[in-house]
């Protein structure tokens, strides 16, 4: 359907007092289709309402243009009624008179007959034949909006905007209203635009959520589909699959906000000392036990040592938080999953290729995939089995955790459910959990089993909850787990800070290899800033002298690996063979210029400086072919043959990926 | 044990009852009254002050006859005190009727026009200031007789309060409602009679409210310095130029009962007038 209101690249500057401007909101773009229901939501002056007061007119933008059927909004009127969120009835009139003024106002070419009509009409609509005579001030909360809400309606418009309408209402009278409100719009196939904070409110009223960032400049940070069909209840929504996931996004969303705006609060300039540009880092880890080097590089000082005084670990519950991150500029650097620098660099991040080197791979192995318990009690033990059960079973789609699309688990998890012919996008459903919620939510069958790294698949283990269907030993043995990640820009702008980095992390990599620091290490992990879970989920080596209470299969577990020959230093071939994956199931597009993204993104030259420099010259470097327990070979010199070569696929797309040019930002 | 208690209190008779409910709205401010009375009869009855005592209104004979007979009219200016009263109630009647209507009008255009409002708003805060007598020699030179001179003082000195209350009341219209105006397009006619009118009247009201006391106050003081016209302010200064003090306190009961009374009157009509939830 066509566009019936359209807001192109709007902002809005107001003047302040000593001639300085506050920008509210910069470069809005919005497309509303006719009969859509739109929400905008974000915190407390995050510019939501100024945005509805552009639509409306009420408030012209400093900035581009709002446009309702092709025609330019420049001043209010009836077609754009707005629903205030304080009412505004006029006290001095009664229910009736209130809607005939407006009616008689704008309807003044249909006879008055007609008129009171239809005045009557959206009386009984918002059921207050009643209170039709009685003034405003007698009249509660809910029924005063409603009878705002008569008034907009009756005076068709053609759209309706709607201003925080249900705000100041107590929970009841507002679920209610909302009710009345989804079916009139039904009815009446009205376009709306309304502005909340509720988040089961948008989600319940919307087709579409827009996300605001919070101010200065808001954008939209995000928009999001409501797929939840119509009619709606408020009952029956929220068993509705989506709902919660729409309902987490939202929240996500939000509380991302408020920590931006901490983080804003807190951000202080470089800091340059002992020779580096910038010792005061934010680093972005998501409490594995992967993160360990971060962990050890900062509790034993070995940040420190190589001049980072300054080191902050931030603690994010999902990659997402580091994407946001590390896009945002809040983070320095990251402990990232290992397909994440190539995704970001091609564009996995909305649409906008994002150039993310990296020089470290942190961890290898430590992954392994857990099904729930009950499918080992159908017999299920391998891959075979588990296809099986698939097709014999009438249960609907069985979903599986992964924690992030260019996470090696989802990488890994598909395929080896695709080498053993289990179409991963159609046998199965695919879904992005935070790793901390995998066991929770196997718990509450919500998910069938996931991909993740440890201690999540011990701990379900453990807890009796599920079971280790496969182990990196029998997918790929030495896979890259967690490299470090930095902007292409920040390794620009602090290129000692960069080597100083990875001269640290290197050494905590070398300490958290040695067994007899395991214990003390595990200890570090399970505290409170950290992973925050009981040190007996903990293992850095083999948990099976420790825990191993399934007698059948007996998995040998592949162990983190920290450090040694060819597990630290960045690999091109690997780099090459996620992105390959990552095309192959429809997350990137594979990028026609693949050699020059491997080039930027892979930075063995500060991983060599930084090894020189520790005097670790003998480590040896050259990790050899990747091969999986398929046995089908990767050939690095094709890597459109080899993805044409691979049976159960999306349609990838190749493209060119136009990075920017690296250019220093300022320091 | 309780219900006896209770039994009693539902029989007590009316007169009871109405004593119980509204007994010390009516005895304390007659405490009041009564005991400023009489420590005003023993302050001049002691001879500390020369000013008459209160019961010298009923020994005096003239001004006995003055209280009991209030529509005696001898002619010229020997006048009952009725009258006296009346046509000092009809100068100022026209005086701020005048007032009233220029008053709120330039509110309106001020408080709809903020650049006017710029404009003008200095000489109104200069003007305001003057004090009512103040006024009295140059409305003399001004204009051509004592009556219209003196319908002048009051128009001026009530003009104030209105206007500014009434440009107040026009500037805090809600932004809200003025958005719904806005966004029905209403023409300015219905918007001038059903969203700017009643959204500033109860400021309007509180600014005639001011103004009637202004106005009562500034035509005593008017007529005192014009001789020559039926009045009660004049009245009080023809009296004190004849010693005729018991009748000077005559009238002051007169003033203060007025003023009283016409303040009275329009809280009357703006309970009258404007809707509960709005005053």
């Amino acid at each position: 359907m066509s566009v019936f209101v359209a807001v192109e690249q709007v902002g809005k500057e107001f003047a302040l007092a000593k001639g300085d401007r506050y920008i509210a909101l910069k470069g809005i773009d919005l497309e509303i289709k006719k009969g859509e229901f739109i929400s905008l939501i974000g915190h407390s002056g995050c510019g939501k309402s100024t945005l509805l007061n552009m639509i409306a007119g009420l408030d012209l933008p400093t900035d581009g243009i709002v446009a309702l059927e092709g025609q330019r909004v420049t001043k209010p009127g009836p077609e754009r009624m707005v629903v205030f969120q304080n009412y505004s009835l006029l006290p001095w009139l009664t229910v009736r008179e209130n809607i005939t003024l407006a009616v008689d106002e704008v309807l003044s070419g249909l006879p008055a007959d007609e008129r009171r009509a239809i005045v009557e009409e959206h009386i009984q609509m918002v059921g207050l034949q009643h209170a039709a005579d009685k003034p405003p001030a007698q009249l509660s909360g809910g029924m005063k909006q409603r009878v705002a809400i008569a008034r907009a309606l009756a005076i068709r418009p053609k759209l309706l905007l709607l201003d925080e309408p249900f705000g100041a209402l107590d929970a009841l009278t507002r679920g209610n209203l909302q009710e009345q409100l989804m079916r009139i719009c039904e009815e009446h196939e009205v376009t709306a635009v309304m502005v909340t904070h509720d988040v089961d409110e948008a989600v319940l009223l919307s087709d579409r959520i827009v996300m605001l960032t919070n101010g200065p400049a808001s954008k939209i940070g995000g928009i999001l589909e409501v797929d939840i069909p119509r009619p709606r209840r408020r009952l029956e929504v929220v068993s509705h699959p989506s709902y919660y996931s729409l309902r987490s996004e939202l929240i996500y969303f939000l509380n991302q906000q408020k920590r931006i705006k901490k983080l804003r609060a807190r951000k202080v300039s470089a800091i340059a000392r002992h020779g580096l540009e910038k010792v005061n880092l934010e680093i972005g880890f998501v409490p594995l036990t992967a993160c360990a080097p971060l962990v050890v590089a900062k509790e034993k000082g070995f940040f420190t040592k190589h001049g980072l005084d300054e080191v902050n670990l931030v603690r994010e519950t999902s990659w997402r938080g580091i994407v946001d991150g590390i896009a945002g500029s809040h983070l320095d650097a990251a402990q990232m999953p290992a397909g994440m620098p190539v995704w970001l660099s091609v564009g996995g991040h909305q649409d906008q290729p994002l150039p993310v080197v990296s020089a470290l791979t942190m961890t290898r192995n430590g992954n392994a995939v857990t099904l729930a318990k009950r499918f080992y009690d159908q017999g299920v033990y391998s891959a075979t089995d588990f296809k099986r059960m698939l097709l014999e079973s009438t249960e609907g789609t069985h979903t599986l955790g992964i924690v992030h699309p260019s996470s090696m688990h989802n990488l890994l998890l598909r395929y080896w459910l695709a080498a053993n012919g289990i179409n991963p996008d159609r046998d199965v459903s695919l879904k992005t959990i935070p790793p901390a919620q995998m066991v929770a939510d196997l718990k509450a069958g919500i998910i069938d089993g996931y991909c993740v790294g440890e201690p999540w698949n011990l701990r379900a283990l453990v807890e009796n909850t599920g079971f280790t269907i496969a182990t990196d030993l029998e997918i790929w043995q030495g896979h890259p787990g967690k490299v470090l990640g930095v902007r292409e820009d920040w390794a620009l702008a602090y290129p000692n800070t960069h080597v100083a980095l990875v001269k640290a992390l290197l050494e905590a990599c070398r300490y958290c290899a040695d067994p007899d620091n395991h214990e003390e290490i595990r200890q570090i992990l399970a505290q409170r800033e950290y992973l925050s879970t009981s040190v007996d989920y903990i293992h850095l080596g083999d948990p099976n002298a420790a825990v191993c209470n399934l007698d059948r299969p007996v998995r040998e577990y592949a162990h983190h690996l920290f450090f040694g020959d060819g597990v630290n230093r960045p690999s091109r071939t690997e780099h090459l063979w996620m992105m390959t994956q990552m095309a192959r199931w429809g997350d990137i597009p594979f990028p026609r210029n693949w050699l020059e993204i491997l080039e930027r993104v892979c930075r063995v030259s500060v991983f060599s400086t930084a090894a020189r420099e520790l005097g670790m010259l003998d480590i040896k470097y050259h990790r050899g072919p990747i091969q999986l327990f398929d046995g089908v070979p990767f050939d690095a010199e094709d890597p459109i043959a080899y993805l044409n070569s691979q049976s159960i696929k999306l349609n990838f797309s190749v493209a060119e990926v136009a990075l920017k040019q690296p250019q220093l930002i300022a320091v | 044990m309780v219900t006896q208690a209770e039994v009693r209190r539902r029989d007590a008779n009316p007169l009871q009852k109405f004593w119980k409910e509204k007994g010390s709205d009516l005895v304390l401010p007659l405490i009041g009254v009564v005991g400023f009375l009489l420590i005003w009869q023993f302050l001049s009855s002691s001879g500390i002050t020369r000013l008459p005592a209160p019961s010298s209104l009923f020994t005096d004979k003239r001004t006995r006859d003055l209280l009991f007979y209030p529509f005696l009219d001898r002619g010229g200016l020997d006048k009952g005190l009725f009258w006296q009263t009346l046509a000092s109630l009809q100068r100022v009647a026209i005086g701020y009727t005048a007032a009233a209507i220029v008053g709120i009008g330039m509110g309106i255009l001020v408080g709809s026009n903020r650049k006017v409002n710029q404009m003008l708003d200095p000489i109104f805060q200069f003007l305001r200031m003057i004090a009512p007598l103040a006024w009295v020699p140059i409305t003399l030179i001004a204009l051509p007789n004592v009556q219209l001179a003196a319908i002048f003082v009051i128009f001026i000195t009530s003009i104030w309060p209105i206007l500014i209350n009434t440009t107040v009341g026009v500037q805090q219209i809600p932004q809200d409602y003025k958005n719904v105006a806005r966004v029905l397009q209403i023409s300015p006619r219905k918007y001038f009679f059903k969203i700017l009118i009643p959204s500033a009247l109860p400021y309007i009201f509180t600014g005639l409210r001011i103004a009637i006391g202004l106005a009562w106050l500034a035509i005593i003081a008017a007529e005192i310095v014009m001789s020559g016209v039926v009045g009660i302010g004049f009245f009080i200064w023809d009296a004190y130029q004849q010693n005729y003090v018991s009748e000077v306190i005559l009238a002051v009961f007169y003033i203060g009962a007025v003023g009283l009374l016409l303040d009275r009157l329009m809280a009357f009509l703006q309970r009258k007038i404007l809707p509960a939830d709005n005053r």
